[in-house]
């Protein structure tokens, strides 16, 4: 069996179109970044309490912030009624987040749950146990700490790399692979903050395997290109990079489209907790295939060319 | 390629070996019931499995992670040898400015202090003479301080009784706790965050207190402006309109503040808000305070106001001057026959300085009250102390006969009985606790001493056991279907070869795993992810040769060359292209925590041993298969 014939598409006739279709996406997503005030980060980077609760029944996000808008715990009154409060994977999960209290009452997360189950009192499940399906709670401190973590993360993951392909290609090689992955981040970047979606850890682990993706996509592509310039001295770049290409548009969009479905197996069953993450990995090799094409390769043309 | 391939077959079938060995115990692990499990735990067989299987991440099974910091700035006021407000508030300083994470405190220290030009040996003179030894000596005290600060958590751990605890130092002044599968949240970080600190102090009588609070009142009256007071009203209403605390007082036979010290006129038991004000404005401190028994009472709305105005700094210093200092009780009760809605603190006006402190208890245990006693059926904490406590204790019961002495832990008062007789036996017991767990866990606290430094919880994730199960349940099936998926399509796409690559898949996966085991790495929810992301991306390295297999074919070549070229020449390309992703799964394992960690092993591990199954397994089948038969077709 075979999806892809022998093809002789001209890609880099078309990069012109790429470019432009490439600008727009990451100029409305670093757009709607900008005027959102940065990408919206989790509580792994805030710092924050987050509540999970299981009510054994539906409830209303409405009545639970009614609910939250007068909780009275250790003499202080506190209003959680602008907090954010969600369902959380169904209708009968409920998350809220709140940022950190300044001289807190001892144990407040505690007596806040404890105000969660006062609320509906029917819904708490009998085992007690069963109704907090998670806590999270970092003090901003941590939030930087971790921010500044991920940063150098992905830093230093670009310099690895710029050195590795420098070493066994070309320069002008890794100045193509690292454009492609900054395009591919910056472009999930901008999803995230289009979808109002937040970037948590996890989500920065999916960035770094996207950049690990693309990266493993591209480097299949130059691989055919390094080979088909030693075996065609005349031909122009242009010209062999299309036959590269070409070559491995097959492979290309077989692993694609494998690593694709897994993801999309993993974002339709794989639960609340990791849905962001394969979120971010749909986009990512999506946007990883397309990039290795029309990105990575039109770069090295430019670098080509001035040297 | 060479035609012998027993060395292959061999190396093939060592590995095999290796990883049925290293998956056994989790195979037999998992296949244990819970009675088999603890059947094998007292035989203490089940220890040496555990070491040998997969273990699953908190986010699997259900858990706490904390994450305490020790506090070295008050670390360092308390080694200080004399205190004045100079260096209270440089170290203020130097904390707040320490908080982001790159600075050190120690850094900041010094540069404040030098800045300052504050000596240290005034108030470190027994560490040394010099600036630099002081700080040296310092440091040193600080990294011995979390020495022993994380050795007493691993003991109130160990006797607290969770399976599998570990603790551990992470950075300089940090420490990590994990417990697994721990239901009691609360109880858990009140045994990690507790200093421990008990200390004995006197309450000073009633006379003295009575004259402290109006004094109090009338400072506060004047520093204390209106919208403070309508601030303090809200946070804390003197009363609830459907509940008059005051007859409810009567009723249970308690007395109010004027009756039982006759002093304050007005008394507090207006309902609205507006009278509210004006009783804060006349007498703010005392009007928050009901009578309790024969004690001073708060009602726990009123907790926060008092600690407000208490927190001041007119009357801390008022406080200072009277050497006095106001503590709450460690718990809320309901006055007698009270319903439970309108619960009260205890307040205790106490002297400022310990008459007995930390250090001194040998052993402690959590008992129930001996019948015929006051606390019978109640659960207590026996305290026995060392020689010198005894002596101190003896000599400070035998000069206060008749006051009252409170036992403070952590700035709680837990009792405040009245001394009725010289104590010399150096035992003494500890009542007041809501239920056995409580005493229990004091008793622990009390047994594994004083933390050296107060620590504080920085960070801490819990994950419910349902919400783990749940987690479990949904990784695995994705891992399922993503494995089918691929494995369906590689049948369906390259046929006979795509079988080959499905067996060299399946091996990867069970490569991956023994790995996980021998390393005892931990399996977490993103690392399920990694398994799923592991089974799209290995399966590259067959698709790359596979599809040059195909066009050598198309050259003409004949299926053995075919093989060779295409195995030949994508080697480079698959190794190129995976050690990039391997670079970002190092890059991930050395900044993650925990979860992350998780991803990053088993994307690393994935995708190593996806380089030895998917080119080395597979040319050996490849080349078995077509040197036994000589064949002119490949199934591709």
């Amino acid at each position: 069996m075979r999806i892809i014939k022998e093809t002789h598409i001209n890609f880099m006739g078309k990069t012109g179109v790429a470019a432009i279709f490439s600008a727009v996406l990451i100029l409305v997503g670093v757009g709607s970044m900008i005027t959102k005030g940065g990408p919206k980060l989790s509580i792994d980077f805030k710092g924050g309490t987050q509540v999970a609760v299981n009510y054994t029944e539906p409830v209303d996000i409405t009545e639970v912030r009614s609910a939250l808008s007068n909780v009275v715990i250790d003499g202080r009154d506190f209003d959680f009624s602008n907090a954010e409060i969600k369902h959380f994977g169904n209708e009968s999960d409920v998350v809220v987040r709140l940022p950190i209290i300044e001289d807190e009452p001892e144990q407040f997360t505690h007596k806040f749950v404890e105000k969660m189950a006062e609320a509906f009192p029917a819904l708490v499940p009998d085992n007690e146990s069963e109704f907090i399906l998670s806590i999270v709670k970092l003090w901003p401190k941590i939030g930087a700490e971790l921010s500044g973590d991920a940063f150098m993360a992905i830093i230093s993951t670009l310099i690895l790399i710029l050195i590795y392909i420098s070493i066994r290609f070309e320069f002008r090689y890794a100045v193509g692979a690292i454009a492609a992955l900054t395009h591919d981040v910056l472009i999930t970047l901008g999803i995230f903050s289009l979808l109002n979606l937040e970037v948590s850890l996890a989500v920065i682990a999916a960035f770094l395997t996207i950049v690990g993706y693309s990266l493993n996509d591209t480097i299949v592509i130059f691989d055919r290109i390094r080979e088909n310039v030693k075996g065609a001295k005349s031909a122009t770049l242009s010209s062999v990079i299309n036959e590269s290409i070409n070559q491995s548009l097959s492979r290309t969009i077989i692993t694609s489209l494998t690593t694709f479905f897994v993801v999309l197996i993993l974002y339709l069953v794989g639960g609340e907790v990791i849905h962001t993450f394969a979120f971010a990995m749909i986009v990512g090799v999506i946007i990883g295939t397309y990039s290795s094409i029309f990105i990575a390769s039109p770069v090295l043309i430019k670098m080509g060319s001035d040297s | 390629m060479q035609s012998n391939l027993t060395p292959r077959y061999l190396i093939i079938g060592l590995i095999l070996a290796w990883a049925i060995y290293a998956l056994t115990p989790t195979w037999q692990y998992q296949g244990l019931t819970d009675d088999e499990k603890e059947e094998l735990r007292t035989s203490g067989e089940l220890e040496q499995i555990e070491s040998r299987t997969i273990r699953q991440g908190l986010d699997l099974k259900g858990g706490m992670y904390i994450v305490l910091e020790a506090d070295i700035p008050t670390l360092m006021s308390n080694l200080a040898d004399m205190k004045d407000d100079r260096l209270e508030s440089i170290l203020q300083s130097a904390k707040e400015k320490a908080t982001s994470p790159d600075v050190d405190f120690f850094t900041v220290f010094e540069q404040d202090v030098k800045a300052d030009g504050i000596k240290l040996s005034r108030y470190y003179h027994k560490y040394g003479a010099s600036l630099d030894d002081i700080l040296l000596a310092l440091k040193d005290e600080a990294d011995d301080a979390i020495n022993r600060v994380l050795e007493i958590l691993q003991n109130r751990v160990d006797q607290f009784g969770v399976a599998e605890p570990t603790i551990q130092k992470q950075g300089k002044h940090r420490i990590v706790v994990e417990l697994a599968g721990i239901q009691d949240s609360k109880r858990a970080r009140a045994l990690l965050q507790s200093t421990a600190l008990l200390e004995f102090y006197l309450v000073k009588n009633g006379g003295v207190t009575n004259e402290m609070i109006a004094q109090l009142d009338d400072i506060l009256k004047e520093t204390t402006d209106e919208a403070e007071l309508k601030e303090l009203a809200d946070g804390g209403e003197t009363a609830t309109p459907e509940e008059p605390k005051q007859t409810d007082l009567d009723d249970d036979g308690t007395k109010t503040v004027s009756e039982l010290f006759g002093e304050t006129d007005s008394s507090p038991s207006d309902d609205s808000d507006e009278t509210g004000i004006n009783i804060l404005a006349d007498a703010p401190f005392s009007s928050l305070l009901a009578a309790f028994g024969n004690d001073l009472g708060v009602p726990e709305k009123n907790v926060y106001a008092l600690k407000k105005l208490l927190n001041k700094s007119e009357v801390q210093s008022k406080l200072k001057s009277a050497n006095g200092q106001f503590l709450f009780s460690q718990k809320s009760e309901s006055p007698q026959g009270g319903t439970g809605v309108n619960n009260f603190y205890r307040l205790y006006y106490l002297e400022n300085s310990p008459e007995l402190t930390g250090g001194i208890v040998d052993e402690a245990r959590a008992d129930l009250g001996s019948i015929g006693g006051g606390t019978a059926g109640q659960p207590i904490v026996s305290l026995s102390m060392n020689s010198e406590g005894s002596r101190t204790w003896a000599r400070v019961t035998g000069a206060n006969i008749s006051e009252r002495i409170a036992i403070v832990l952590d700035n709680k008062v837990h009792m405040a009985p009245s001394i009725k007789e010289k104590i010399s036996g150096g035992n003494t017991q500890i009542q007041g606790f809501g239920s056995m767990n409580e005493a229990q866990d004091l008793a622990i606290i009390l047994r594994a001493g004083a933390l050296p430094a107060p620590v504080n919880i920085i960070e801490e994730r819990i994950v419910g056991p349902s919400l783990g199960a749940d987690s479990i349940a949904q990784g695995t099936q994705a891992v399922i279907f993503g494995l089918a998926l691929v494995l369906i399509f590689m049948l369906v796409y390259y046929k006979m070869a795509g079988i080959v690559a499905d067996f060299a898949l399946i091996w990867n996966i069970l490569l991956v795993l023994a790995v996980l085991a021998s390393l005892q790495a931990t399996l977490t929810l993103p690392g399920i992810a990694g398994l799923i992301l592991t089974v799209g991306m290995s399966i590259d390295a067959n698709v790359i040769i596979f599809e040059r297999i195909r066009e050598e074919l198309q050259k003409g070549k004949t299926p053995k060359a075919a093989i060779d070229a295409g195995y030949d020449r994508a080697l480079t390309t698959i190794i190129d292209a995976n050690v990039t992703t391997l670079i970002a799964a190092l890059v991930l394992y050395q900044f993650g925590t925990g979860p992350i960690k998780g991803f990053a092993t088993v994307l690393f591990w994935g995708i190593l041993i996806s380089m030895f199954t998917a080119v080395f397994i597979t040319r050996t089948i490849f080349t078995s298969y077509t040197s036994r038969k000589g064949l002119k077709t490949l199934s591709i």
